[in-house]
């Protein structure tokens, strides 16, 4: 072996060596941090650089309200042709990250802050629940017309795989006029970890707490309908509509938007109020009006549980698996950014809303408060620069 | 003889090595320090266990790569299962039996297909081929060899390890054929002269010479792998990404480049598992550099016994 | 030759040409698809739009165009070979011309182990050393890690070539007194020169063609044309691969067509090297 080979594996060893070291204290500060709350006491002032003559906003995280924020960003941008927006899908996660490390000026995320988040940061962060959307029930059942009727607990019974067959007297019961065949049903998930499927664990939850205990709740929970042989997971919405569309007497949940899309049957589902209703703008809107009044009245209020309110909300009209998502914003920002950022706010609450795609609701009237409170806060509490 | 001008010029090419150096150094550091944290947590465990559970509780967050590591080894043993005989074909094609007209325009093609943009792959394959092969290839042997484990569950959708396997055998291909063909095209025309010399025919000959680079073979096959492993885009848009480990080639399952590419955007929200992530990287990196030297020292150990070049 | 040695022969000849027929059909298959279907979405919009304006919204019956990330391709495939143009030649020079030395054959196996790393991880890596102590993605960034995944491959084309170059051209540029370099630069890159051309288009093909680098790394709208090199930037690539994952179907024909223009200017690269640069002949 000549000196070079030495040398070289010196090196390597060196660098593993070091890194571990390091990693290990990484590994203690995770935990720390995982374990205990150290509220950041630096007032920070939000943003990323920005460039050019042009205000550059950039966002970026969930992808659920990925097509309205790009419609909205067209229109806005064409409007005011001084300021950029730009969002990227990158995933709840990787947005809030990005966030706090402030790559970027504000974050989406279908979860909002954990409330362990929200005491870190007191007083430096803005939550704002901005858009509606709602998971629905498709099915795959040759020869149905019309709308099926289901209830959370029925879904739950289904999901835990306690019914098999589609002509179960409990699905029957809710569905009087037709005779259901004698097929086992195929039951549909969510492989991958999914915004829509804690939502939609959260209704059965919240729909028939017995049958749907809270750690079946979880963006990948594990289905006791699994075992059965009769589950299928498909990634993403795509993945699931695909099984659904192929697989006859299949069930399975999507978002809104994308059953709209591919023309899917969806199922009326029963709200709390004991009525079944279907997914439309005015049933996810009536939801979200009744969640609202649980809700704080300030953007620097903790969020940790409102979609807790949300799903199965109360009253005739609430569609029952309706949910939000959330803008993450800083308290402070410099001017120039701070103005056009407010700016777009506004914009989304007074003007945005009138464009809607297909497959997403408004919040309602009194809940657009929020972003005018949040574009107000940003504005007077801006820094110069 | 190492004139002052020999020792300058090798100088001035030091810096550009030394950023290849500096860079792989800087990716191992990143790589080790971030996976640490889950490597303490779970041992070995996490290269060993299915389980992936993401929750924010300390207690319940587990990560274990093992159908990731699975789906990596199938997708990629799949494509070069494929890739090697089309490029042995090909090379002895273009080499024995191809006018000289023909050869050119072929390798062209195959150059042709070695750069295509992969989101271009990702995008047909999506679109084309994994529909296509559900219906012309999964649903028929489903349905007629069902019995065999390795088609024993029914074909969903198209999106499975098999479509993976196949789109990464069309993105390999080129590669292998370009490796096999370059050593096959250098064999010292001396023994291919002493060959024909003898009367062979083209498949004779063909054995004869193919034998001769059989190490720069085995090494093609071992780089093809690495290649295979590391695809992202176009294997995470057809796999189906579930964490399932099962012999039937319709089922869904994951690569570790297909773990990393979905789960990324959500994993700041869980408590370790970035780190989870960066370690099935690592994992990945490991493997990929030791396909990659055992590949390269069988080629290079070739070159030197064959006599071929400086 | 015996009659079983003949029809061996025969059958040989035919197995291996279907193989190789099956081989190469993948591309042809590709092409066409891309052809079709991006064809059809560019002419709904005609091609000097579609390559001008920005993309549509969801969910309508519009198809706009790709502006903003053609612009950005354009940048960061630019950047990219700047970066890893000279790079990759310095690496394979080193490689080719002193091959004995440790350096070289370590450098060698490295640059081929990157070859190895999943896109999405070089991503990851930039994110951390350049994006977050810029506050920004950016440009240059994405074009960093398009060039950690352009250097391998140009690398090792390029040391496939210059290999290939027979000793006896450079024993005579050292027996006419050329320095090592100059052997090296103007002998023998001069006769691997179609080669040495044909490595870095592989390279730029590779960088024009990623996506998984950009995740993390270029961070632009596809909405809006990008300003600076130290800002955020799209590209084609990210473009198909987000919109290619919605259910609406004008955005996935938007991707045909985005698809379309990126297979057209990776081929006008490919061709045009293949054509103009005569090969020299040893």
């Amino acid at each position: 072996m000549d000196r070079g080979a030495i040398a070289f594996a010196a090196m390597v060893v060196i660098v593993v060596v070091a890194a571990a070291l390091n990693g290990y204290r990484h590994y203690e500060e995770l935990l720390q941090q995982y374990t205990h709350i150290h509220h950041v006491e630096a007032a920070i002032v939000g943003g990323a650089s920005s460039s050019g003559s042009r205000v550059l906003l950039q966002g970026a995280g969930a992808t659920f309200p990925l097509p309205q924020l790009l419609e909205w960003i067209r229109l806005f941008m064409e409007t005011h042709p001084h300021i950029v927006v730009s969002y990227r899908g990158v995933g709840s996660g990787a947005g809030q990250s990005m966030f706090f490390e402030r790559t970027i000026d504000f974050a989406g995320s279908d979860p909002p802050l954990t409330h362990r988040q929200w005491l870190e940061y007191r007083g430096l962060v803005m939550q704002v629940p901005y858009l509606l959307g709602a998971v629905v029930v498709t099915y795959n059942l040759p020869g149905f017309h019309g709308t099926l009727n289901l209830s959370g607990r029925v879904l739950a019974l289904i999901y835990s795989g306690k019914i098999v067959y589609w002509d179960d007297p409990r699905i029957q019961r809710l569905n009087p006029g037709y005779r259901f065949p004698h097929k086992p049903i195929v039951v549909v998930y969510r492989a991958d970890a999914s915004g829509t499927q804690y939502i939609f664990t959260l209704f059965l939850h919240k729909s028939a707490p017995r049958l749907w205990p809270w750690s079946l709740v979880s963006k990948v929970p594990k289905y006791p309908v699994m075992a059965s042989g009769r589950a299928r997971g498909g990634k993403g919405n795509p993945g699931v509509a695909q099984i659904v569309l192929s697989t006859p007497y299949s069930i399975g949940f999507v978002e809104w938007g994308y059953a709209l899309e591919k023309h899917m049957p969806i199922a009326a589902i029963e709200n709390s109020a004991g009525v079944f209703v279907k997914p439309s703008i005015e049933s996810i809107e009536a939801a979200a009006r009744e969640a609202f009044k649980h809700l704080p009245k300030d953007p620097r209020a903790d969020f940790s549980d409102d979609l807790t309110y949300i799903v199965y909300a109360p009253g005739r009209e609430s569609y029952p698996i309706a949910s939000w998502t959330h803008l993450i914003l800083w308290t402070r920002y410099p001017c120039t950014k701070a103005r056009a950022l407010a700016q777009f706010l506004t914009w989304i609450a007074e003007e945005g809303y009138r464009h809607m795609v297909p497959g997403y609701a408004p919040i309602p009237e009194p809940m657009r408060g929020l972003l005018l409170k949040a574009a107000h806060i940003i504005v007077e509490g801006c820094v110069r620069g | 003889m190492r004139s002052r001008s020999d020792r300058l010029f090798l100088l001035s090419l030091l810096p550009p090595a030394a950023t290849i150096v500096a860079a792989m150094m800087l990716m191992i550091y990143v790589f080790v320090y971030h996976s640490v944290p889950v490597l303490v947590r779970e041992g070995l465990t996490f290269f060993a266990s299915s389980r992936w559970s993401p929750s924010t509780s300390l207690r319940s967050a587990f990560y274990g790569i093992l159908p990731a590591i699975y789906g990596t080894l199938v997708t990629s043993g799949i494509a070069v299962a494929i890739a090697l005989p089309l490029s042995l074909s090909m090379t002895l094609f273009l080499n024995e039996v191809a006018p000289p007209r023909i050869r050119a325009f072929f390798s062209t093609l195959v150059d042709m297909m070695a750069g295509l943009p992969t989101i271009v792959y990702g995008l047909w394959g999506l679109f084309v081929l994994a529909p296509l092969l559900q219906r012309l290839v999964m649903e028929p042997l489903h349905r007629y060899l069902g019995f065999l484990p390795l088609f024993s569950c029914p074909p969903i959708s198209g999106y499975s390890v098999l479509t993976a396997g196949v789109i990464l055998a069309i993105m390999v291909m080129p590669y292998t054929f370009a490796l096999m063909n370059e050593a096959y095209a250098s064999i010292p025309l001396t023994y291919r002269e002493a060959v024909l010399a003898m009367g062979a025919s083209r498949y004779e000959a063909s054995r004869i010479l193919l034998s001769m680079i059989r190490p720069a073979i085995v090494g093609s096959v071992l780089l093809g792998l690495g290649r295979a492993a590391s695809e992202t885009v176009a294997v995470t848009l057809v796999i189906g990404n579930t964490p399932t480990i099962s012999p039937c080639l319709f089922s869904s399952g994951y690569t570790i480049a297909s773990l990393i590419a979905t789960q990324y955007g959500e994993a700041p929200l869980y408590p370790f598992m970035v780190s989870a992530l960066y370690g099935a990287g690592l994992f990945l990196l490991v493997l990929g550099l030791a396909l990659n030297t055992v590949g390269l020292a069988l080629v290079t150990r070739w070159r030197v016994r064959m006599g071929v070049s400086a | 030759m015996s009659l079983r040695r003949k029809l061996i022969d025969r059958a040989f000849v035919a197995v291996i040409a279907l193989l190789s027929a099956v081989g190469i059909a993948p591309l042809f298959y590709i092409l066409t698809t891309v052809a079709i279907r991006g064809a059809e979405a560019i002419a709904r919009v005609g091609l000097w739009r579609f390559l001008t304006s920005i993309p549509p919204a969801p969910g309508t019956h519009g198809l706009g165009g790709i502006g903003p990330a053609l612009a950005g391709t354009l940048i960061l495939t630019a950047l990219s070979t700047l970066i890893g143009v000279p790079i990759s030649i310095g690496v394979a020079l080193l490689v080719v011309e002193f091959p004995n030395l440790f350096v070289s054959r370590a450098v060698r196996a490295l640059s081929k182990t990157f070859m190895e790393i999943p896109t999405i991880l070089l991503s990851m890596l930039v994110y951390t050393l350049l994006v977050v102590p810029m506050h920004t993605p950016s440009a240059i960034a994405g074009a960093l890690a398009l060039s950690l995944v352009m250097i391998p491959y140009t690398t090792t084309y390029l040391e496939t070539y210059l290999e290939s170059v027979p000793p006896i051209y450079r024993e005579a540029g050292y027996a006419i007194g050329m320095t090592k370099a100059g052997v090296a630069l103007r002998v023998v890159m001069g006769i691997a020169r179609k080669g040495v051309l044909l490595g870095i288009v592989m390279g730029v093909a590779r960088a024009l063609g990623e996506t998984a680098p950009l995740l993390f790394t270029a961070g632009g709208s596809h909405y809006a044309y990008p300003t600076s090199l130290t800002g955020p930037v799209d590209s084609i690539t990210l473009l198909i691969f987000d919109f290619a994952m919605t259910p609406y179907t004008n955005l996935i024909q938007v991707a045909w067509g985005a698809a379309l223009v990126l297979v057209a200017m990776y081929l006008a690269i490919f061709l045009a090297i293949k054509l103009l640069v005569k090969e020299v002949r040893t």
